[in-house]
């Protein structure tokens, strides 16, 4: 570990990072168009070969251009927000400020995810802490090396503060909590369910992103087509593949929709081929013993728990296809482990979900079939409906929410002269 | 002859064999076939086991070796209804296994022919390491379990599978008014007097016999002075390491209280899926697989075996049961394999050291909606 990310061991080093990076946010002030001028600099700085060996840089540096986060930025913002000005609406003044220091608590399966996290707060003029997952100090640390390299001035660099530590390190989850005066939290049920229970400051603003799980649908149009079946599986897997399966936007269930004689032998070979070219081009280079135990158990609960269900899988735990029946999404393994249901009607499917479901990723041929399917998931709690291959593409909104407004104050100036 | 006789007569012609006399090649030539048969018998007993079978990517009936052939994760006898070759009516005894707060329990189904050879096979493999006479039983538990019962825990399946050692057996711990197990002292006194100079045979479960006779017999400073016991123990060492108690530091403890020496302490591995089967400890520290079974050390990212000297998920594989599909199982165990013959101890074929349960997966992904992934698929040794 080097200098840009602190092994930390005490409250009163969080405290001192926390007070340190407070001051220079307070005294010098940083707008969304010199953030962006610097995102600019350092997206062209990560097109490396090493660091494109790192999962989602090659998105990372689509996500620090101008084009992707301006617009993001007027949505959320409104079209004056470049500056950092005051603006007149219905004879007051509005203007964001940023809330202070964020605290970011990212999930450790997403490599880019730190620094996803952290641009969000930064766009707002947010100084950050950020508390770096033990697993990702490396990609995070030679991603962050690129933005020491392009912001000599140190606008950025010194606002922003990576912390490292054990999970298990509760004392230091609370005094990260206690100097911070807003957070982003990333993560599955138990950290989170942590993380929320820390003693943030009473003004301070928590956004919890995750957990969630994803799906994908597809009607009988699309997969039936022979002649998309292997572009449409390709997606599936590249789906599938990404982040192991693990990220909230993962699909775990593939709902299929029967059609009038059509036949689901072809597309669910092609999808084998597809999940077996993946793995080819993108092997595990580990895996925990309980992952393994996990995905034999989903292949012979799925088996032996109903003479109908198939399944395709090698000798090792590399990848599963599980096929049956049903409307409910199953339990997730994870673990490149896709269960694949046939359905009479997608609507019915959708109709049965909760808010557990973020992501909707949906190969269908007819546009107003899409349509009715979005709305209908819309209402039933999925917060993205994208085309499948697209499931994990970031942006905001996000769990439904924006990534950088809830990191700032619209402060409202009422004149006290006529 | 029908399916079931034909191996029923492999099975019996393996149990007549020395435990650890046949070389690797040797065993494999024998429990190849013999599996594949019990496969196919198992198949057309159980639908749901031939589906999975069926699903299998390598055809078991043309497999070349063990490895190749259908394996089932313990956890599927998790499943209830249980997973069953026999109707109820043939059923004579349920074991599960020690499942604790939270978890679901194995439930294993045992016919009469089953039943029979898991204690042939047990008193087999034992013999080896404790000789054949018949002693007296100190068993390291409450009575209740080793009453003859339809449904048999884990502590019950252990402290029973040894019973065709003993002559006299006793119980040292009974429940006291919290229903806690406390130590009958003077009744083990008198135990411990009447046969300090004979062979006696000690049974408990692991954490049982550290909690309830080492713990107290060390607090009072007694020494039993039986130097010439042999105390078996197993249910793995979970509760143990919680409390920072070496396997070094057990068997010291264990012979100090009972004023023998430390080679007379054996820890063995086993679970009530593989029942019949259990892996004592050599002199050597190794833990060694009779001929009627195989281990297989698989590496947990391609599920292939290791080999030797590397650690791994651990398959069992035996041919012992006909009434329920215990044959080839994915253990939620890690092992070291040692190697696949030659231990300085002399006996034959794979030998391998536990390593540790498989550890619960680190929780960090934002679509992990379980509190745990690993919640209900833990224990069952006993």
């Amino acid at each position: 570990m080097n200098n840009l990310i602190r092994a930390i061991s005490s409250a009163v080093e969080m405290r001192c990072a926390s007070q340190r990076i407070r001051e220079v946010s307070r005294a010098e002030n940083v707008s969304a168009d010199q953030v962006l001028q610097i995102f600019e600099r350092w997206a062209a700085a990560l097109d490396s070969t090493a660091l494109r060996q790192i999962p989602g840089v090659t998105f990372l540096r689509l996500w620090l251009r101008r084009g992707t986060l301006e617009p993001i930025l007027f949505r959320e913002l409104g079209q004056g927000c470049l500056h950092g000005e005051w603006s007149d609406q219905g004879g007051v003044r509005l203007r964001a400020f940023p809330l202070g220091v964020v605290g970011h608590w990212p999930a450790g399966n997403i490599e880019i995810q730190p620094i996803l996290s952290l641009t969000c707060a930064l766009l707002g003029g947010n100084s950050c802490l950020v508390r770096v997952p033990v697993g990702l100090v490396e990609p995070t640390e030679l991603i962050m090396e690129k933005l020491h390299e392009v912001d000599s001035a140190g606008l950025l660099k010194r606002r922003i503060f990576l912390a490292s530590f054990e999970h298990s390190r509760t004392d230091l989850h609370e005094a990260m909590a206690q100097v911070v005066d807003g957070a982003m939290v990333w993560g599955g049920l138990e950290a989170v369910s942590e993380v929320r229970a820390l003693p943030f400051p009473h003004w301070a603003r928590v956004v919890v992103f995750g957990p969630r799980i994803s799906v994908a649908a597809m009607d009988a149009h699309a997969w039936a087509d022979s002649n998309q079946q292997s572009s449409w599986c390709r997606r599936i897997a590249r789906d599938v593949w990404q982040f192991e399966q693990q990220a909230c936007s993962s699909p775990q269930t593939l709902f299929l929709e029967r059609g009038d004689g059509c036949d689901t032998t072809e597309f669910l070979q092609a999808l084998r081929q597809a999940f077996e070219e993946e793995n080819r081009a993108h092997s595990r280079q580990q895996i925990e013993p309980a992952l393994t135990s996990a995905i034999c158990q989903a292949r012979a609960s799925w088996l032996l728990g109903n003479l109908s269900n198939r399944a395709w899988f090698p000798e090792s735990p590399d990848w599963t296809i599980l096929q049956g029946t049903g409307l409910d999404v199953p339990e997730p393994t994870q673990g490149r482990t896709l269960t694949v249901l046939l359905v009479d009607d997608l609507l019915e499917v959708i109709s049965r979900f909760d808010g557990a479901v973020q992501t909707l990723g949906l190969g269908i041929r007819n546009a107003d079939r899409e349509e009715a399917l979005a709305d209908a998931a819309g209402k039933h709690g999925v917060d993205r409906i994208v085309r499948l291959g697209q499931m994990h593409v970031f942006g905001s909104p996000w769990d439904g929410m924006d990534l950088i407004r809830p990191m700032m104050r619209i402060v409202r100036h009422g004149r006290s002269r006529e | 002859m029908s399916t079931l006789a034909a191996v029923g007569q492999s099975i019996e012609s393996l149990l007549a064999t020395p435990p650890y006399d046949r070389s690797p090649q040797e065993r494999q030539c024998a429990l190849l076939p013999l599996l594949k048969q019990e496969l196919a018998y198992a198949s057309d007993q159980n639908p749901s086991f031939r589906n999975y079978v069926e699903h299998w990517p390598i055809d078991y009936r043309t497999a070349g070796k063990i490895a190749d052939l259908p394996f089932l994760p313990v956890a599927a006898f998790k499943a209830n209804p249980p997973l069953s070759l026999v109707p109820a009516t043939e059923v004579i005894r349920t074991l599960t296994s020690s499942a604790t707060s939270g978890q679901i329990p194995s439930h294993i189904v045992l016919d009469a022919a089953t039943s029979k050879r898991m204690t042939r096979s047990v008193i087999a493999i034992i013999r080896s390491f404790i000789g054949p006479a018949r002693r007296p039983y100190l068993v390291i538990d409450t009575a209740e379990n080793i009453t003859p019962q339809s449904q048999l825990g884990a502590r019950g399946a252990a402290i029973q599978g040894l019973r065709s050692f003993a002559t006299d057996v006793f119980c040292c711990l009974s429940r006291n008014q919290t229903s806690e197990p406390s130590l009958d002292l003077n009744e083990l006194l008198a135990f411990a007097g009447k046969w300090k100079d004979a062979d006696v045979l000690v049974y408990g479960f692991t954490y049982i016999i550290w909690t309830h006779l080492v713990q107290p017999l060390l607090r009072q400073g007694i020494v039993l002075g039986m130097p010439k016991v042999h105390v078996l123990h197993s249910g793995g060492w979970k509760r143990l390491e919680q409390q920072s108690v070496t396997k070094d530091v057990f068997v010291r403890d264990v012979a100090a209280v009972l004023g023998c020496c430390t080679d007379r302490v054996i820890d063995y591995y086993g679970m009530v899926e593989n029942v019949g089967v259990v892996y004592p400890d050599c002199q050597q520290g190794n833990k060694h697989v009779p001929v009627l079974a195989e281990v297989i050390v698989r590496d947990p990212l391609t599920l292939a075996p290791v080999r030797a000297g590397q650690q791994g998920l651990v398959q069992v594989c035996s041919v012992l049961p006909t009434s329920f599909p215990g044959f080839l199982l994915l253990t939620d165990d890690m092992a070291d394999l040692i190697d696949y013959d030659g231990c300085p101890c002399g006996r034959r074929g794979t030998y391998f050291r536990f390593a540790r349960r498989v550890p619960k997966a680190e929780i960090r992904g934002c679509g992990n909606l379980e509190t745990a992934r690993y919640s209900s698929g833990q224990s069952s040794q006993v």
